[in-house]
């Protein structure tokens, strides 16, 4: 090679190095890098963290980064996400979100509609929106950026992104942990020839789970037997966001909007509906005496405990039941009963990008998977509650869930599909607590219900002026 | 050389303390959220109006105030008395002192917890046994009517801190001259007279010093209240800084709670200082 063909080699060569190093980092540009570690800020125990430990390694060799999970109770939890989200600091790249807490992030969260939409941003996992159960998704995930009190119109269409941005709002995350109220009884009992005949002659129906709160009176009141410590039922009555679920499921059984405040601001809580479900509620406890004492301090921690050690017959909680090592009884779910309508409690735990993040696109990538009926499918032997129907299904045909949560998991998804969620307020646990209080007051019987729900309406409407919502007097 | 040694001390003051009441005192007066600092608009007074007006904060510093001294109140004089029983030198009073340091060592929250299970009125030990010895035919619904929350409340606060108080005075019983009391009883006073004449007097910078620790501590009872009760039943036993907890740590309404934050340590200076006052007279500890 003579040194003029040499030099040109070299010349090539350098040009070719030089420009093709500027058109791959123009090509790095167009797709984020990946990065080694992602951060994942998530809730200890209320959005079942064991079930995402699980899913870790898989995680990890799907999409070749690791999942680094820091997991926090609930009150540290919203303190953690709040302060970071309020710094700008862009340390989690996906944060885990309550669906109350949401009202007041939707500036400070990643808008994920163009990510749904990007198919170069799909390529390990089709995120299959339309899989997730529309209640849940719509309750959770979808906000409207400038009016963030709104709730998407059509709670019960099929998730289109498409639909979603016509309408002016946005999602903001995907569902992983979707909680709702179910009603847990001992199948023993309602099976038992003995309490069967019983109650039929009694009451001269058959003994039934009571498939609304009619029936249910009745069959709370046969299961009561103080001397023999068995109760009808058990209520989450104690003065905190509990006494709300419980409320607010009434309220909409009764006919009136379930979140207990309408988007245009109207008091549905204080409402004829709302006084009388509240009545039918006291009434357990004070009049039909169907629950066990100190019920109006309970939480649903209480329910567990007191349903798990044999002393009530029927219980609403948020999550499966089981019965202690010394109570010979079998546990099986139905819907919670209606009345002229049905709208169980639900909330859920959806996985956000943080806006701040460095990582977006890879986050967005790792929420897709963590979200996807694979990940939810394998959760399962962690207790996940699932957010897609799919998953329910699979549930459905898996024997080992079967055997150990008899039909939980049937009973959770068709309750989740007529789940009613939350007022959607920046200021929720302030107007929550007072509404404790009111039904707090009437469980106890210090109040009677319509007086304590009067008594409630002007703080709840001055607290709502405060945070800038527009609210009518009358 | 003076000021390079103090300065280290000052400059982490100066930022951890200073600075942060600065910051307080300034978003007292405007009206914004921790999420929407955009927001943020100047609104004078119009926060601590807001505070003031407010019948559930007003009738949560009345809950705080009536805690307080109940719970302080009963702690002094069962330290007094468990301090007057354990202050002589002997091995049974080295085990019962001891002893009184369990309640004191445990963590507030776990107490709270451990409280709850034993007033559940269902499978709690306190009703099992109250029944059990017939003092009572049904189970008492502790923390569902409002008189018997108090007593759970003020009973814990009372079962974890009274030790704390007991301590303190015995070590005072068993440092005060013996003299004045030989005197007394020379003089021919019985056993009373001379503790109210003359023990007690002695105590008297003692009782300052638990009052005004407990005070600090019981005004800044949180975890305890938050646990065993929330509050309830209804608003019965919600404490301030529940109301504060919420407003500013689950509303984040950075606002209001730094408004909410400053009168209440107003309050509680002018409390503090004129409760000093009448325990602080002729107390070398005070003066």
């Amino acid at each position: 090679m003579q040194r003029r063909d040499f030099l040109r080699l070299v010349a090539c060569a350098t040009g070719t190095a030089v420009f093709g190093g500027t058109l791959s980092s123009r090509g790095a540009k167009a797709a984020a890098t990946k990065p080694q570690k992602l951060n994942l800020l998530y809730a200890t125990a209320e959005a079942d963290s064991e079930a995402v430990k699980l899913v870790l390694p898989d995680f990890a060799s799907k999409l070749g980064i690791k999942l680094n999970l820091e997991t926090f109770p609930y009150a540290a939890l919203q303190q953690k996400v709040f302060a970071e989200l309020a710094s700008s600091s862009a340390f989690y790249d996906i944060m885990v979100v309550d669906t109350p807490w949401m009202p007041a992030l939707t500036n400070k969260i990643e808008p994920l509609s163009s990510y749904l939409k990007n198919p170069q941003l799909n390529d390990i996992t089709d995120p299959e929106i339309k899989d997730f159960i529309p209640a849940v998704f719509y309750d959770a995930a979808v906000f409207n950026p400038k009016k963030s009190h709104l709730h998407f119109p059509d709670s019960n269409a099929p998730v289109d992104v498409a639909e979603i941005e016509k309408q002016g709002f946005e999602i903001y995350g995907l569902p992983l942990q979707a909680n709702v109220l179910t009603l847990a009884y001992r199948k023993d009992l309602f099976e038992d020839p003995q309490e069967q005949q019983a109650f039929q002659s009694k009451y001269g129906k058959p003994l039934s789970v009571p498939e609304t709160w009619d029936d249910f009176v009745p069959v709370a009141e046969f299961f009561t037997r103080p001397d023999k410590r068995l109760y009808g039922t058990t209520l989450m009555a104690g003065s905190g966001d509990w006494a709300v679920d419980d409320f607010k499921t009434l309220v909409a059984c009764w006919g009136a909007d379930g979140h207990l405040i309408t988007d245009d601001f109207k008091m549905s809580f204080a409402s004829p509906e709302g006084v009388a479900a509240l009545t039918f509620y006291s009434d357990l406890i004070n009049k039909q005496k169907v629950t066990p004492p100190g019920v109006t301090s309970f939480s649903w921690d209480d329910v567990a405990d007191t349903f798990n050690s044999g002393l009530t017959a029927m219980a609403m909680n948020y999550h499966d039941m089981k019965l202690n090592s010394g109570v010979k009884g079998e546990v099986a779910y139905a819907m919670v009963p209606k009345k002229v309508a049905s709208g169980p409690h639900f909330g859920t735990w959806i996985l956000s990008v943080n806006k701040f993040s460095k990582n977006k696109e890879w986050a967005y990538r790792a929420v897709a998977w963590l979200t996807g009926a694979e990940a939810q499918t394998k959760m399962l032997e962690k207790q996940l509650h699932p957010s897609r129907a799919s998953v329910y299904k699979e549930a459905a045909a898996n024997s080992s869930l079967q055997k150990d949560f008899a039909n939980f998991y049937d009973v959770l998804g068709k309750s989740l599909a007529v789940g009613v969620g939350r007022a959607r307020l920046s200021n929720y646990f302030d107007v929550s607590k007072v509404i404790a209080v009111a039904v707090n007051n009437a469980a106890t019987g210090s109040q009677k219900p319509q007086a304590a729900l009067d008594a409630a309406l002007p703080q709840v409407k001055e607290m709502l002026k405060q945070a800038g919502y527009t609210v009518a007097d009358n | 050389m003076g000021w390079s040694l103090v300065c280290p001390a000052v400059v982490i003051l100066l930022l951890m303390t200073i600075a942060p009441t600065i910051y307080l005192l300034q978003s007292s007066f405007f009206s914004f959220t921790l999420l929407n600092p955009e927001l943020k608009r100047f609104v004078g007074l119009q926060n601590f109006v807001q505070v003031i007006l407010d019948p559930t904060i007003r009738h949560g510093i009345l809950v705080t105030l009536l805690f307080v001294v109940l719970a302080v109140g009963i702690e002094l004089i069962a330290g007094l008395i468990l301090a007057v029983a354990l202050a002589p030198r002997s091995l049974g009073n080295t085990i019962g002192s001891t002893v009184l340091l369990l309640p004191f060592a445990v963590t507030p929250v776990v107490s709270a917890l451990i409280w709850r299970q034993l007033l559940n009125p269902n499978y709690g030990w306190v009703d099992y046994y109250l029944q059990r010895l017939g003092i009572i035919g049904r189970p008492i619904e502790w923390l569902s009517s409002a008189p018997t929350a108090w007593v759970a409340i003020v009973g814990l606060d009372v079962w974890q801190w009274t030790p704390f108080v007991a301590l303190i005075l015995m070590a005072g019983l068993q440092g005060i001259p013996k003299e004045p009391q030989e005197a007394a009883a020379v003089d021919g006073a019985n056993a009373w007279q001379t503790f109210w004449h003359v023990t007690l007097p002695q105590l008297r910078p003692f009782i300052a010093l638990a009052v005004l620790l407990r005070l600090v501590e019981a005004f800044k009872t949180f975890g305890t209240v938050q646990i065993l009760t929330g509050g309830g039943p209804g608003r019965a036993t919600e404490l301030i800084n529940l109301t504060l907890y919420r407003i500013g740590l689950q509303d984040f309404q950075i606002g209001a709670a730094a408004a909410l934050g400053i009168l209440f340590l107003i309050l509680l200076s002018i409390i503090v200082s004129q409760l000093l006052q009448v325990l602080g007279k002729n107390t070398e500890l005070l003066e």
